[in-house]
């Protein structure tokens, strides 16, 4: 009798319980975090500091503790309003990877508006522009790939993704070609640079003692509140649901399928538009490396917090101290530059993506039947 | 030394997470014999069949073949053992002939595809008496003839035993008259056939023995000779059924819903209703019978609004619905639920809770920007009252309930609505006895407050016991509309088939069409 069989099998878990999910992920980051520690070790740093000062930011002995805070909160709220605004998307089975492009072209279109109405305008308004023209712009780039998969039946994973290209070269474009018309590099440099925004075009910060709380961050909170009660309680969070559910019974009951997809691509795009504007407007200049790859860190987290808003703040939260702490604990050692921040980020997502599938499948090794049967 | 069985399970056992799909179950298959495998959905007849077939392992038992204990772990062992099973979807290549799709399976077949192959399964299937063509593509093929290609295939491969799931389930009276013709032919070379089938006068008409098994227990082998339909229903359930399907005696009303030369084409653009013509009074359930595939859901779908309409009216309360969006239509109260082979592909949203799906055709009702889901979870309880679903609350997802409630929940959303046409297709699809007949008694009730039904059915036992008038199609034309009462099976697959054709049979006076339902007439007297 042949008695071949697979090495394995892969079964999925009919029951998974919450609280090992979470515990399995403590175990994979514990794990990284280990592996992490021998690479210190071999180079000779001590472990216990280095992750002590990248949990606490370096904000301990810090001379100037605000400035911790406020690099952290750059990172974040970037990084929080695109998860959220992908997972709009991602409910709908839309797979929008095109974060990376609605960022940029968002952020160019905020450019634009500083440069041109900066001087003209006072500074609401020119914020006010600038916002409106980053959310448009970004939402335009979403419905290229919303529309031509309504009308032809493209595939929006492939036009996305390729969106994002044309943004970032184009971004590139305007920051190595000086002409006259380039309102976005500056006159005073032989060589192609970008040019800082007017005064007016600034984010404005609220300042509690040494520490100036950036504006967009509360604005950013309070839209994630609404995009959590839009998906949770309006009728176009039920229609995004049921299309994400099946398109068919969506169709069936009356639904129209395409304008649900069109407008919920809009709305998620112009969000990360939004959050491009955002981000320059508190960078106060635009550059090339201006998304800091949120629009794919933004996928992960989405994923990773199974695209509950709730779980989406956390995830930010954590992922955020991961890479900002990285920086900062990098930037004490000699010998430790930003690139090991990326590998340990690494290292811990993946380990999580690991334990995430561990939690939820089980292996059954070969010959395993037998001792059950047994 | 006790009498050697072709194949004999023992003890079987098989679970699935925390679900026993087999508990403990005997089967034993002698040569030359035919067994039928009896039981409602769920009772494990497929899973054991599959353990036979290689396809799951058993947790526990033992299975022997001519007395001889084996482990099946693959298809592939199973097939040198010289077992074989023809499952419920055909697992055919599209695009290749019979001869090649025999031939994938082949081992040793070498590099080369030789000419003689078409010669080869030609004469093996003259000796067993099919009708099969090894040269056509299985694409041009009838169900019946994809059929007896599997049928050939495990043949071909050496079977000794051949499992068939269901495998009357898509053929017309005729072509299972055939296929029954094969089997007997198949016994008397010394074949074993063990054929698992819901039909009980299939058992009674086909069988030597029968092997009953409910909710994954063994109940009972039985001599087919010594048992009648009453006594198998009760082992198979459990308990005394009626086998009577109340037709209650309503008086009918005006025709609510009225198609005249309707024409509609299927998404591959051939046409899929063909100038049909028939209309639905109040207070009346007509059926629709016909082979798979040959327009009803075509139908379904064009008197829903959901697919365009190539020629021809629909009148609904003497106006034109044709052209009018699924939206305009369901607020003219006319109810459609479709359930598709996989049951949850339209008309319900399966991640989602029994509340969300109540208020899925009605959620835009009410004024605001937010959705009303308290009203939702009132009707949600009412429903799950009314009609006794089975779930622990009311938010559930309805991909966690079981086939019989996930039904119940879209007919009965569907009837909260108070609708005036009920179309339904399927809606017992795959469910047992017990939640058929209260799918049954929920359809009665409707037709009794007067409402007009539209039941797009599959057992031709059941629509004759339910319906009013039985509406038979094929390849998207009426055949005719004949009583329920006073027509027959064999009429009725007659029907089905194309060889009988009433709507034609006197050119002066059509039959099935709604002559005197000119609603604007009537509503003048």
């Amino acid at each position: 009798m042949n008695n071949r069989q697979p090495l394995f099998r892969v079964v999925k878990k009919n029951q998974v319980d919450g609280r090992k999910v979470i515990l399995s992920y403590l175990i994979a980051v514990a794990v990284a975090l280990v592996l992490g520690a021998a690479l210190l070790a071999l180079m000779k740093v001590n472990p216990l500091d280095f992750y002590s000062k990248m949990i606490t930011l370096g904000i301990p002995g810090n001379r100037y503790p605000a400035r911790s805070v406020e690099g952290f909160i750059r990172l974040f709220v970037p990084l929080l309003l695109v998860s959220v605004a992908l997972s709009l998307s991602f409910r709908m089975r839309f797979w929008n990877v095109g974060g990376e492009g609605q960022f940029i072209v968002g952020a160019i279109c905020a450019a634009a508006a500083a440069f041109l109405l900066g001087d003209v305008l006072p500074t609401p308004l020119v914020l006010l522009a600038m916002v409106v023209s980053a959310a448009l712009g970004g939402g335009l780039m979403g419905t290229i790939a919303s529309a031509l998969k309504v009308r032809y039946g493209t595939s929006e994973t492939l036009m996305t993704l390729m969106l994002n290209y044309i943004a970032l070269y184009l971004l590139r474009f305007f920051g190595e070609t000086q002409g006259a018309w380039n309102i976005f590099l500056t006159d005073d440099s032989a060589r192609p640079r970008f040019e800082t925004f007017p005064d007016s075009a600034q984010m404005p910060t609220i300042e509690i003692g040494s520490f100036s709380l950036d504006v967009s961050l509360l604005v950013v909170v309070v839209l994630c509140v609404l995009v959590y009660i839009y998906l949770k309680y309006t009728k176009h969070g039920y229609e995004i649901a049921v299309v994400g559910d099946s398109p068919n019974t969506a169709r069936y009951a009356g639904m129209k399928v395409g304008r649900v997809v069109m407008r919920t691509v809009f709305i998620s795009a112009a969000l990360v538009g939004l959050a491009g504007g955002f981000y320059v407007s508190s960078a106060g200049a635009l550059s090339t490396s201006v998304t800091n790859n949120v629009g794919w860190t933004g996928v992960i987290v989405a994923w990773m917090a199974k695209l509950s808003p709730v779980g989406i703040a956390v995830t930010s939260v954590l992922i955020t101290v991961l890479q900002y702490g990285c920086q900062v604990a990098s930037t004490t050692y000699p010998n430790i530059d930003s690139n090991f921040a990326n590998l340990l980020q690494g290292m811990i997502l993946f380990a999580v993506l690991t334990a995430d599938f561990t939690a939820r499948y089980s292996l059954v090794w070969r010959g395993a039947n037998k001792e059950v049967s047994a | 030394m006790a009498e050697r069985y072709a194949v004999e399970m023992k003890g079987i056992c098989k679970r699935f997470g925390s679900v026993v799909a087999n508990n403990q179950v005997n089967l034993t298959v002698k040569r030359g014999e035919i067994l039928a495998l009896l039981g409602e959905n769920g009772s494990g007849k497929t899973t054991l069949m599959n353990m036979l077939s290689g396809i799951y392992k058993p947790d526990s038992g033992t299975i022997s073949v001519d007395g001889t204990p084996v482990v099946i772990n693959s298809p592939e062992d199973a097939k040198r053992l010289g077992i074989g099973m023809v499952h419920q979807h055909f697992k055919l290549v599209d695009t290749f002939s019979a001869a090649d799709n025999i031939w994938l399976g082949v081992e040793k077949a070498g590099m080369l595809l030789k000419k003689d192959r078409y010669a080869n399964i030609e004469e093996m299937t003259r000796r067993f008496g099919f009708d099969i063509d090894p040269r056509k593509l299985v694409c041009n093929m009838s169900v019946s003839e994809k059929q007896t290609l599997e049928i050939v295939k495990v043949l071909y491969y050496g079977a000794k035993l051949i499992i068939l799931d269901e495998p009357t389930a898509v053929l017309t009276v005729q072509e299972t008259e055939k296929l029954f013709a094969v089997l007997r032919r198949m016994r008397a070379e010394g074949h074993s056939i063990i054929i698992i089938t819901h039909k009980l006068n299939e058992v009674l008409e086909l069988s030597d023995r029968v092997a009953i098994l409910r909710k994954g227990e063994y109940i009972t082998t039985v001599d087919t000779a010594t048992t009648d339909e009453q006594q198998l229903t009760e082992w198979m359930v459990g308990h005394k059924v009626t086998l009577n399907i109340d037709r209650p005696v309503v008086e009918k009303t005006r025709p609510l819903l009225e198609l005249r030369d309707l024409t509609i084409r299927s998404d591959e653009g051939a046409v899929a209703i063909d100038q049909v013509s028939f209309y639905i009074r109040g207070g009346e359930i007509l059926g629709v019978a016909g082979i798979a595939g040959c327009g009803q859901k075509e139908l379904c779908e064009a008197i829903a609004g959901l697919r365009p309409i190539e020629g021809g009216k629909m009148i609904h309360k003497g106006e034109n619905i044709v052209g009018l969006s699924p939206q305009a239509i369901i607020e003219k109260g006319i109810a459609m639920s479709f359930i598709p082979e996989d049951r949850l592909g339209m008309g319900l949203a399966p991640s989602m809770s029994i509340t969300d799906n109540m208020i899925l055709k009605n959620y835009k009702q009410g004024k605001g920007f937010f959705v009303d889901r308290q009203s939702g979870r009132t009707a949600a309880q009412q429903v799950i009252e009314d009609l006794g679903i089975v779930t622990p609350s009311t938010e559930t997802p309805v991909r966690r309930l079981s086939g019989g409630n996930v039904q119940k929940v879209l007919l009965g959303r569907e009837i909260k609505a108070g609708p005036n046409v009920i179309v339904t297709a399927y809606p017992v699809r795959g469910l047992d006895i017990n939640s058929s007949y209260a799918i049954y008694e929920i359809l009665n009730q409707q037709k009794r407050a007067g409402v007009g039904v539209l039941f797009v059915g599959e057992d031709l036992d059941v629509m004759m016991a339910l319906c009013d008038k039985i509406l038979v199609l094929c390849h998207g034309k009426v055949m005719g509309v004949v009583h329920a009462n006073k027509t027959s099976k064999e009429e009725l697959g007659l029907m089905m088939t194309g060889a009988l054709d009433l709507t034609h049979k006197y050119e002066d006076k059509p039959a099935g069409i709604a002559r005197d339902t000119l609603i604007a007439e009537e509503e003048e007297q």
